[in-house]
């Protein structure tokens, strides 16, 4: 029976519960896809992304002003106890908002397992990789501490194996969607990408061949317009969801939590947490990480051509600050190369109407006639 | 006068300020150097070891076109909306790159192109991302850096390399420079800034100390005008020493004498980070009330930090240095130097508020603050972090706390000006306090 990756996304609580009755070991919540999950899985800790959802919120404003609403909301379910199986959290330097959901949860909770990993917003000098390698040996001793597991270098190896399968079966799925009729649509890969985050890995792995096995017997989907979506963390697939029923397909992003998230594998080598050091370090960078010289857009265009999309969709949260900075570099580079983009400011959710009769325009733009709108500037003339 | 409760007048250094600001507006506009986009004033003033090299930050620059010329600000902003940046990114960046793009300034002179950028790290995200503006606008010679940070007790080991990290980095950026712009560097001029850099710092630290008494014999409006001499405003290390010890004379003189800012002092308040730059007024519209602002982290903590010692005396707040008397031989002597033995510093105002959330109680006290006025920046990440946290832990603790909304300090267009001075005249009334002359 296929399975259903938007139930285990909304059934994640349950999910982290029942893995802690079977005698897992600690939960281990973390707020940027840049934390190294390996160490702490190596630990028999579970690492669980904090994934943030809508849900009416009455306490974050008293602590926090300004952040986007993701931001606000995982801070309201941390301190409303939504996630009271979670034993600590870590943050990951990035996004600063993140942090400060982080460091109001902690200062809140000071009972709560916290620690804050120094990753390099200057990923590419010479000396980052020393710098990353010697933050993961701090966090490694602290797991060990925490735990009371040794991490061996064994350890280590068996997590870099499973997650290093993880990406190759997530990529896999990825590369199903190149095909001119994919076999899955964009919320549905944005729902096995979110499951991905909250589940332990190995069991993720079964699920992920099996699940590959039911799309390699699937029928060609639709021939649709293909959409690529850029820009800040989508936290649900509204979006994609919203597209679809438009007539298009997200057939790539280039999001923190969609494929850079899995996009580069960790290549072994004897020092295990330098190979982890470098994989973190050569990843797809989101802008905060991007601070040096610009490689993002070119990833961003590479993707576009690569799965061979007719225009893509730039949405930021409202307060995204880093995507502000970056969407002037994007915005340049695909305008100098003739690719069609549409731009939108989002909140937690998309106001429904407002954007699905933005996205339509938009791709009756791109192929006239693709939408219930088309024609509709010509009838306006009238 | 009426109302007077004590003693004031103007401050005796008031023409050497102005003095000394005038000749350096003077000798920049005439100077023909390498301009480049940046920050050095945090640790010590490099640039004056190449012969012509010069450093501007984009904050001041942004801050003082949205003051100077609110329509000019806004086609800025307009200009750098139009092409991507978001409506969240820090005003200062916005306003200057917008100006950048309109390729003029408020006075319709060229805009002055950056040649090169150097990293000013910060915790502040729209820090962090500093520096691509102009990079991207024209490709120059382009060097960072990282603001190494965790939250904890301070763990020397782990220190390490985050400490090998960034000297690397500016040492590398220092011997680059040369050979980018064929020019030296002195390396004994860079010894000589390394050696007297304390001495500023000291100075900087004894007015912050003096204006905790009461009555403050200096208010932060007076202390913003000084602000930048010998920091963004590179007047020298020579004059900058000399003008501070003259300011810190005169007001240790005023303590002495009790000379107060305010004459009718009788509210002492506090602020987090910056104020609206356009709009200081509002600090002279509160001496009405006889209220007196005393500064914030930001204001005082650039240099050095204050706190409260066991027996109740006030001291400076003791971090990792390296002496002053440090043997330094080589550049990289002066590197190390500069960063010195702890990864998290200068531990300004934004990292001190993360490391320790008790901070501006401890701020309040010490300068015996009654309340404390907050902006809530809807575009300064760096600006707006945990200030509702603190405001919630003073009011805790007794203060009066009032926040008032805008975009951010260098950016003029949400602040609503008349509503905060109704909200002012509100916060002051709810305490009992009338203004003076009613």
């Amino acid at each position: 029976m296929a399975i259903n990756f938007k139930k285990m996304v909304v059934g994640r609580h349950a999910y982290a519960k029942a893995w802690k009755e079977r005698g897992g070991g600690k939960i281990l919540g973390y707020f940027e896809t840049y934390f190294p999950e390996e160490i702490a899985y190596a630990a028999g800790v579970l690492p669980v992304r904090i994934l943030a959802e809508h849900e009416p919120d009455l306490i974050s404003d008293k602590w926090i002003y300004g952040a986007c609403y993701p931001v606000k909301d995982m801070a309201n379910q941390l301190l409303l106890g939504r996630m009271d199986y979670i034993n600590g959290l870590v943050n990951t330097e990035g996004c600063q908002w993140m942090f400060n959901a982080y460091e109001v949860v902690t200062n809140n909770r000071p009972g709560l397992f916290n620690h804050y990993l120094f990753l390099p917003d200057y990923t590419n000098s010479a000396t980052s990789k020393d710098v990353l390698r010697s933050e993961l040996d701090v966090f490694k001793t602290k797991m060990e501490d925490w735990t009371g597991n040794s991490i061996t270098d064994e350890a280590l190896d068996n997590a870099i194996e499973i997650y290093n399968k993880n990406r190759v079966l997530l990529r896999r799925i990825c590369e199903l969607r190149r095909a001119q009729k994919p076999v899955i649509t964009g919320s549905e890969y944005m729902h096995v990408l979110l499951a991905d985050q909250i589940a332990d890995k190995a069991e993720m792995n079964v699920i992920l061949e099996n699940y590959i096995t039911e799309l390699e017997n699937r029928e060609p989907g639709r021939d649709t317009l293909r959409l690529m979506l850029i820009g800040s963390e989508t936290w649900d697939s509204g979006l994609e969801e919203l597209i679809e029923s438009s007539g298009g397909n997200v057939v790539i992003d280039e999001l923190d939590n969609g494929t850079s998230y899995f996009w580069n594998n960790i290549y072994p080598q004897k020092d295990r947490l330098m190979a982890i050091s470098l994989r973190y370090l050569d990843r797809p960078h989101n802008p905060v990480k991007d601070s040096n010289w610009r490689r993002r857009p070119e990833h961003i265009f590479r993707l576009a051509e690569d799965y061979h999309v007719d225009g893509a969709i730039i949405q930021k949260q409202i307060y995204c600050h880093l995507h502000g900075t970056d969407n002037y570099a994007v915005w340049r580079l695909f305008r100098e190369r003739n690719m069609p983009f549409h731009y939108l400011e989002r909140d937690m959710f998309v106001p429904k109407e407002e954007t699905a009769l933005r996205i339509e325009a938009f791709m009756n733009m791109l192929r006239e006639g693709a939408t219930r709108l088309a024609g509709w500037h010509k009838k306006a003339l009238i | 006068m009426k109302n007077q409760r004590w003693e004031t007048k103007p401050l005796d250094c008031w023409q050497l300020a102005k003095e000394i600001r005038r000749n350096y507006d003077k000798a920049i506009a005439g100077r023909d150097s390498v301009l480049g986009q940046g920050n050095t004033s945090f640790t010590i003033d490099w640039q004056a070891a190449f012969p012509a090299i010069r450093v501007v930050e984009d904050n001041p620059v942004g801050a003082m076109m949205a003051a100077q010329d609110e329509a000019f600000a806004r086609r800025a902003r307009l200009a750098s909306e139009v092409r991507g940046w978001g409506r969240e990114i820090c005003g200062y960046h916005n306003t200057c790159w917008g100006a950048q793009f309109l390729g003029y300034t408020a006075d319709g002179k060229p805009f002055p192109e950056r040649q090169f950028t150097v990293p000013f790290p910060c915790v502040c995200d729209s820090h962090i991302k500093r520096g691509q503006q102009c990079r991207d606008y024209k490709p120059i010679a382009r060097w960072t850096n990282d603001f190494t940070m965790y939250i904890g007790e301070r763990d020397e080991k782990r220190e390490e390399a985050m400490l090998d990290h960034r000297n690397f980095n500016t040492l590398k950026q220092l011997n680059e420079m040369e050979t980018v712009f064929g020019q030296k560097l002195d390396d004994e001029t860079l010894f000589e800034l390394a050696r007297n850099c304390r001495l500023l710092k000291q100075y900087r630290a004894d007015v912050s100390y003096f204006m905790t008494f009461t009555p403050a014999p200096l208010s932060v409006k007076d202390l913003y005008s000084f602000f930048q001499l010998g920091s963004l405003a590179k007047i020298g290390p020579e004059l900058a020493v000399k003008f501070w010890k003259t300011l810190r004379d005169e007001v240790e003189w005023r303590v002495r004498n009790k000379i107060a800012a305010v004459g009718s002092e009788r509210f002492r308040w506090i602020e987090a980070h910056p104020p609206s730059w356009h709009f200081l007024k509002y600090y002279r519209y509160m001496e009405q009330y006889g209220a007196v602002c005393l500064g914030s982290q930001y204001t005082h903590f650039s240099q050095s930090q204050l706190e409260r010692k066991p027996d109740g005396s006030i001291d400076d707040r003791e971090y990792p240095v390296y002496s002053p008397d440090m043997e330094l031989t080589t550049r990289e002597d002066v590197v190390r130097f500069m960063t010195g033995p702890d990864a998290r510093a200068p531990h300004h105002f934004k990292i001190d508020e993360y490391l320790r959330p008790f901070a501006l109680n401890e701020f309040a006290d010490i300068f015996a603050a009654d309340g404390a006025l907050f902006g809530l920046w809807r575009a300064g990440v760096g600006c707006t972090l945990t200030r509702k946290e603190q405001a919630m832990r003073l009011r805790q603790a007794g203060y009066s706390v009032m926040c008032y909304e805008g975009a951010q300090s260098g950016d003029r267009v949400d602040l609503d000006e008349k509503r905060m001075l109704e909200q002012l005249d509100t916060w002051m009334e709810s305490l009992g306090l009338q203004k003076l002359d009613e």
